[in-house]
């Protein structure tokens, strides 16, 4: 079924070298939450809940991965949405950056 | 220390205080308000915490300033919002029997957290808390004690809301 789509589909969208250049290079920039000596444990787990939807156990596991190992990469993106993540983290406190794996 | 959050039937969050907890909680979104309105300043340890880097990358100076411009102004009005709706509500506490009962609304109780925690963002980073904390240890001479105790008592409090506000979600375990 792929083969036949790719057969059929116009060449522009093939032959785009724009569009075949971003889907090959653009990694996803990564959202971290990193360790602070503050924030509840329950807190960060309400965070994570409240703002992307995880379940307890997804949220759970992250919180724990953050206060075990100092940071953990709560979501990803691209760069727009990198950047909305940690600024909504911010807004509820907690410790967030963004990179892009070279 | 004996503050408490309750769902009622009709999905409020109520919350019972002495006067005197009301008094202390009162006086954080003013407190608040003026940390977060004041000048940006690098050396300004409570303020980075409130208001952190978002690009880790420190050469990535120009992006960060470009996010900074770009989410700022919302962070600060989101924030402010927040302050409003807490002071809001401590104020229309009604007093039963030398005791306050402020009920919350979902879009009330959702701002409690979020300032309950910037407080003790900023007076844990005042007074340099580190995370295994004994507040056992700390000597009622210290020029830290009083703020510590008031750091223990909003972290008690922020506990017990949030166990409140998670028991909310629809896929709470208990």
């Amino acid at each position: 079924m792929t083969a036949t789509q790719i057969e059929t589909a116009p060449i522009e969208t093939i032959g785009d070298p724009d569009v075949a250049e971003v889907n090959l290079t653009d990694k996803p920039w990564l959202v971290i939450v990193w360790n602070d000596p503050v924030n509840l444990m329950s807190y960060v787990v309400y965070v994570l809940q409240k703002l992307f939807g995880y379940s307890r156990e997804k949220a759970t596991k992250l919180m724990l991965q953050v206060h075990h190992e100092g940071k953990a990469v709560v979501s990803d993106g691209n760069r727009e949405k990198a950047e909305a993540d940690v600024a909504r983290l911010h807004a509820h406190g907690l410790w967030a950056t963004m990179e892009h794996p070279a | 220390m004996s503050a408490r959050f309750q769902r009622t039937r009709d999905g409020k969050v109520r919350v019972e205080l002495a006067a005197e907890e009301r008094a202390l909680l009162r006086s954080l979104p003013d407190e608040l308000r003026s940390l977060y309105e004041s000048p940006p300043a690098d050396d300004d340890p409570v303020r980075n915490r409130l208001f952190p880097r978002a690009y880790l990358d420190p050469t990535a100076e120009d992006a960060e300033r470009e996010w900074r411009e770009l989410v700022h102004p919302e962070l600060l009005r989101e924030r402010l919002g927040s302050l409003e709706l807490v002071a809001r509500t401590l104020d229309g506490g009604q007093e039963r029997r030398g005791r306050v009962v402020v009920e919350l609304d979902d879009e009330q109780v959702a701002a409690w957290p979020g300032v309950l925690n910037d407080a003790r963002l900023a007076l844990g980073t005042r007074l340099g808390v580190t995370e295994d904390l004994d507040y056992a240890d700390v000597d009622p001479d210290d020029d830290r004690a009083p703020g510590l105790a008031a750091y223990g008592w909003l972290t008690y409090l922020e506990g017990e809301l949030v166990e409140t506000l998670l028991g909310g979600f629809p896929d709470d375990p208990e």
